[in-house]
């Protein structure tokens, strides 16, 4: 739907001044500069910068794409020389012909890419499985079987001999040419790997590091993303690799250090997670190091180590957080959260009545204790539905049935006569069922616009080649998701703080951030678990209204709640659950002089 | 043929198997799998060739010297790796700051000691064949091991305050248990146990700064194949493995047995991610 | 000057406690005598195992005062109010599964002389000859309630001149609750003071001297049991409002 123009009309004068949008993530000026740099290089003439201004950009490429697994999705792959050492020798046995018929050198580096992607997927897709220190292992044995392959298929890799790398011809044949041609691959894994950075796909993946939980109710589908992610960083990995390759002229297993893929791996912890200029930096930065500091190969490694400890211990945001100046902006000092609904309006506009989301006879229970022992509850579009109940009685347990996290042992669940997948929270998105956390699930190293833009990922509609590319489908989702996340910051009375980082703001703006989030899906349902946790009695008053108008606008709303009174004030009816049973329903004024009601309650 | 598989594979199995318990001992008190592990392996053959060739110490007196350097490395670890990051495990920082502990260890060795490996001595100069000592060793460091461990857990309040530690923190706290010195406990264990796993096997690792990365791995396969914190589990996984290891590489050659051990462990993995004795998964919502 | 009357044996003082950026307590005060026992009644969410856990040490608190005993408990982490006779239970009878009843109990006396701790063990295990009987089995063994007399044990093993219990009944059937809560009296008579967190309001009322009502953080009541009309002005408490009709 057209959003962005009444994105415009909704907020006249309100405008913030951070409107400027970046076109690469930390603003272009830098990368720019470096470009430049990187093009006068030549003007030295000292040929040993060009071989050290080579391997930097010939590593660049490999961390591009290596940063969007380490440093977007948080996945510690530390293996990655593997897939350098997969490209080099892919790309030289296909140059030299050693199994197939002698090949261009430019056709091998692009099969090499090839089979770089499908294995970056095979390593890579462990990590839908296992935990982070079992995934490292997984790629760190994956590192030390590739170099044994190595040594060991002489017939082809030329065993512990080697093999040499393939010939780029003319203009690439002397060492500036060949630096411009590494150059021009770096800089094109910059627009890439910058591109899917700055899409819903690269705060998709950030949101899977960050916020796996909230990245799922977005209905954002963890094995898709990460097996495109897994594609590309591995056939730029190999590219990188056929490069290596044609830089050294002659390859052994050797070349190929677990020392050089911690310098991958260091370089993107150092750089920063979450950003693309500052790996850049990372990389340059250990590439040069050993070169200006250290004699010994040893000794430029204890370097790294003791880097990566100081970053992880004392500059968690690396490079990226020294220079970001707008982390040190000031917050707005008395600031308030104040909703209003007019912006309300405006995103969620009219939308034709959902059908009621039933629950029937919906039985759980988590080993022998019962959470929900045959339940039967009727949300309607428009009405805000009240949940309480003692502690243990089965509230948030519902919650998490109706948005998949759950899958009951008995029972069914369905949105008018369509039934909903049981313990599929991804799938709740597309059918728009949001919900809210009872602690928030936010990114706190994302600005706070970034995360409630999360909210409406699955609303997107470019590919994810479309992303990396840039096409014009990109960017029209990308104007539209970010003028609906400033609508719904408005909603929910936060627009002045989108720019700022999510980790400054206090823990009951945060509660609305996430709001804001949910409302992003323009949702047929919104269930909020405990959202007034933690807040003073002005916010809750504000909070309840805004509950109220979201559910005029046609949304139902299922309120998961310990606060009493704000139940009574805005639900138009009330489920009361103990033991996993309804106790008693109804409108508020019957529920509240319920005899049960307040008996168990007061657990007498 | 056949007894000089079981002889190697047994003897690298029980020191595959002494790193998972290297694992284990730290995980226990503080969640945390230590890259570390394999270094402090790595160490004990490198003091024990350190403190015999060089020095000309005997058994005596480079063998606790050993295990007590690496006690006092376990600690710093802890110190430095485990402590800062423990708060915020939810990131899993610890992967990263004990991966820069375990370089830093392994980087400083190259440097102090050199990067060729070096040779290790005979301990006490008994049996020769398939019953030489370097075959043997590592088999009985690991039932001495497995036996002071089970004493240790079983018989003593120490130990019984390391498993209640182990199995609810929050509530070892509450009752007034010192869990912070418990902790560092056993990494200083964790640290001995590496040590002697790199000390009995010395005669095959040799005292080779490079070897933690390759025992990091094989040592943590026992561990991925028990169960984490399972000490039983970890010595049958580490047995079953260096027999493994040990028949394909005579079958087979010795570069494609590693192909086949790596293979076989990533089926397991993703067939039974928590082990094959493994826990459940604990809720999210 | 010393506001804490000289039987207070636990005065809290405008404490503030919470987890990270979420404030749980805002400025409670409490006051514990010696040889009473102290209801925290409160609804879900209230603060009340926050304010036990500030108390004990476990949960550090960011502003306010905990006096306990005449000693200014400032930084004290669980080891030392356990130490000072200060003994939190906490929720959920959460045992140590793996090792032997009378190893969990010879564990609540971690640090203590081995002949005291034995001599303490067995008393605690006077109070409960129920899991006495059972004092080789696993901690796992035990059944819901005697996990729960397992955890009360525990706790008695410091002797402690205060217990905090956090809701015992948990979980229990209503016997087994009239058995865990028959101990709190039999503590009481013994001069051992006891601060009880409980969801079942009668009960603990029984077996109380006072009552706090914790909402939102702050104590919205504080009252003898023996007030006239308690039941109605814990229920406006709890409910925020008067019933609507």
């Amino acid at each position: 739907m057209a959003s962005a123009d009444h994105g415009a009309a909704a907020m006249p004068g309100a405008v913030p001044a951070t409107r400027r949008k970046p076109l690469l993530p930390g603003g272009l000026l830098p990368f720019l500069l470096l470009l430049a740099l990187a093009i006068a290089l030549p003007l030295t003439g000292n040929e040993y910068w060009a071989l050290i201004a080579t391997r930097a950009a010939i590593y660049w490429v490999l961390v591009a794409g290596l940063n969007l697994i380490v440093g977007f999705a948080g996945q510690l792959a530390i293996g990655y020389v593997a897939l350098l050492t997969l490209g080099a020798y892919t790309t030289s046995v296909l140059a030299a012909g050693n199994v197939l018929p002698e090949m261009p050198p430019f056709l091998a580096l692009a099969c090499a890419a090839a089979v770089g992607a499908v294995a970056g997927l095979v390593v890579g897709l462990p990590a839908l499985r296992l935990r982070t220190f079992y995934f490292a292992m997984t790629t760190l044995g994956f590192a030390t079987i590739v170099t044994q392959v190595a040594l060991a298929w002489q017939e082809v890799t030329g065993g512990g001999i080697g093999i040499s790398g393939p010939y780029f011809p003319a203009p690439f044949d002397n060492a500036w040419g060949f630096y411009y041609l590494c150059l021009g691959f770096a800089v094109i894994a910059t627009l890439l790997a910058g591109n899917v950075g700055r899409s819903r796909f690269g705060r998709a993946l950030i949101a899977i590091r960050d916020a796996e939980v909230a990245a799922e109710a977005a209905g954002i589908s963890k094995p898709a993303l990460l097996a495109c992610v897994f594609l590309f960083a591995g056939a730029m990995a190999a590219v990188a690799g056929g490069l290596f390759a044609g830089l050294q002229t002659y390859i052994t297993p050797e070349a190929f250090t677990f020392e050089l893929s911690l310098l991958f791996f260091i370089a993107v912890l150092i750089g920063g997670r979450g950003s693309v200029l500052g790996p850049l930096l990372g990389t340059v930065l250990l590439t040069l190091l050993p070169e200006i500091a250290a004699p010994l190969a040893a000794w430029s490694t204890l370097l790294y180590a003791v880097m990566l400890l100081a970053i992880v211990l004392a500059v968690p945001g690396g490079i990226a957080a020294l220079i970001d100046m707008g982390r040190r902006r000031r917050l707005p000092a008395d600031r308030a959260i104040l909703p209003r609904p007019a912006a309300l309006g405006a995103l969620l506009g009219q939308r034709p009545a959902a059908p009621p989301l039933r629950l029937r006879g919906i039985a759980l229970h988590f080993g022998g204790l019962r959470a929900i022992d045959g339940l039967d509850l009727v949300l309607r579009p428009g009405e805000v539905h009240g949940l309480i109940g003692p502690n243990g009685s089965g509230k948030t347990t519902t919650l998490n049935v109706i948005s998949g996290y759950y899958q009951p042992q008995q029972g069914s669940l369905a949105l008018g006569e369509a039934p909903l997948a049981m313990g599929r929270p991804e799938s709740r998105a597309g059918q728009g069922i949001a919900r809210t956390f009872q602690t928030p699930r936010i990114i706190g190293e994302a600005t706070v616009l970034q995360n409630v833009m999360i909210g409406g990922t699955v609303a997107g509609h470019a590919t994810f080649a479309e992303a990396m590319l840039w096409l014009p489908r990109q960017a029209a989702d990308e104007a539209r998701l970010e003028a609906d996340a400033r609508l719904a910051l408005q909603a929910v009375g936060l627009e002045a703080l989108a720019g700022f980082r999510a980790d400054r703001l206090q823990h009951s703006e945060l509660r609305f951030v996430e709001i804001a989030r949910a409302l992003m899906l323009r949702p047929a349902y919104l269930l909020l678990d405990e959202p007034a946790a933690g807040l003073s009695a002005e916010e809750i008053r504000r909070l309840g209204q805004l509950i109220r108008e979201i559910s005029a606008h046609g949304t139902g709303v299922l309120l998961v709640e310990h606060h009493a009174d704000l139940i009574f004030d805005i639900c138009g009816h009330v489920t009361v659950l103990n033991l996993g049973r309804v106790l008693a329903e109804g409108r508020p004024a019957e529920v509240r002089a319920h005899k049960e009601v307040i008996s168990a309650y007061l657990g007498a | 043929m056949l007894a000089s598989i079981l002889a190697t594979g047994l003897a690298m199995g029980a020191v595959y198997a002494l790193i998972g318990i290297t694992y284990n001992t730290m995980f226990a008190t503080s969640r945390v799998m230590s890259f570390t592990a394999g270094q402090l392996g790595m160490l004990g053959g490198v003091f024990g060739s350190l403190l015999m060739l060089r020095w000309g110490l005997p058994l005596v007196v480079a063998l606790p010297l050993t295990l007590l350097a690496a006690a006092l490395v376990g600690v710093v670890t802890e110190f430095v790796a485990v402590r800062p990051v423990l708060r915020s495990l939810e990131q899993h920082l610890y992967v990263l700051t004990t991966l820069a502990v375990a370089l830093i260890i392994q980087q400083t060795t190259a440097i102090e000691w050199g990067t060729e490996p070096a040779p290790f001595p005979r301990l006490l100069g008994l049996g020769e064949g398939v019953w030489h000592e370097k075959y043997w060793l590592p088999v009985v460091a690991c039932a001495i091991t497995i036996g002071g461990l089970e004493y240790l857990y079983r018989r003593t309040l120490l130990g019984h305050a390391f498993i209640a530690v182990a199995e609810d923190n929050y509530a070892a706290r509450a009752l007034g248990l010192p869990e912070r010195n418990l902790r560092i406990g056993s990494y200083a264990l964790a640290g001995a146990i590496g040590a002697l796993a790199g000390f009995a096997g010395g005669q095959l690792l040799l005292a080779f700064f490079a070897n933690g990365p390759l025992l990091n791995f094989y040592g943590f396969i026992p561990v991925a194949l028990g169960g984490l914190g399972n000490n039983r589990g970890a010595v049958i996984g580490g047995l079953a493995l260096g027999l493994f290891q040990q028949a394909a590489n005579f079958t087979v050659g010795g570069i494609f047995s590693s192909v086949a051990v790596f293979t076989l462990f990533i089926i397991v993995l993703l067939a039974a991610p928590q082990g094959l004795f493994g826990a459940t998964a604990s809720r999210r919502v | 000057m010393p506001i804490s009357e000289p039987e207070a044996i636990l005065s809290v003082q405008d404490l503030h406690a919470g987890y990270g950026r979420i404030r749980v307590l805002h400025g409670v005060e409490l006051v514990v005598r010696t040889g009473e026992v102290v209801a925290l009644l409160g609804p879900n969410g209230a603060g009340k195992t926050t304010l036990l856990s500030a108390i004990s040490g476990l949960l550090p608190h960011e502003a306010g005062s905990i006096r306990f005993g005449g000693r200014d408990m400032a930084g004290a982490g669980p080891r030392e109010t356990a130490a000072a006779g200060l003994v939190h239970v906490i929720e959920g009878h959460r045992v140590f599964t793996q090792v032997t009843v009378l190893d969990n109990l010879l564990l609540a006396g971690y640090g203590l002389p081995r002949a005291e701790r034995n001599q303490y063990v067995e008393e605690a295990l006077e109070f409960f000859p129920e899991i006495a009987a059972k004092r080789h089995e696993r901690g796992g063994a035990l059944s819901g309630g005697q996990q729960q007399m397992l955890a009360v044990a525990q706790g008695l093993v410091r002797r402690p001149k205060l217990l905090m219990l956090d809701e015992p009944s948990a979980g229990l059937s209503p016997v087994l609750v009239d058995r865990v809560l028959s101990v709190v009296a039999a503590l009481r008579q013994r001069g051992v003071s006891v601060l009880l967190v409980e969801q079942l309001i009668e009960k603990a009322l029984a077996v109380s001297d006072r009552v706090y009502a914790l909402v939102q953080g702050k104590v919205a009541l504080a009252a003898p049991t023996g007030t006239e009309g308690l039941a109605r002005k814990l229920e406006a408490a709890y409910f925020g409002m008067e019933p609507a009709k």
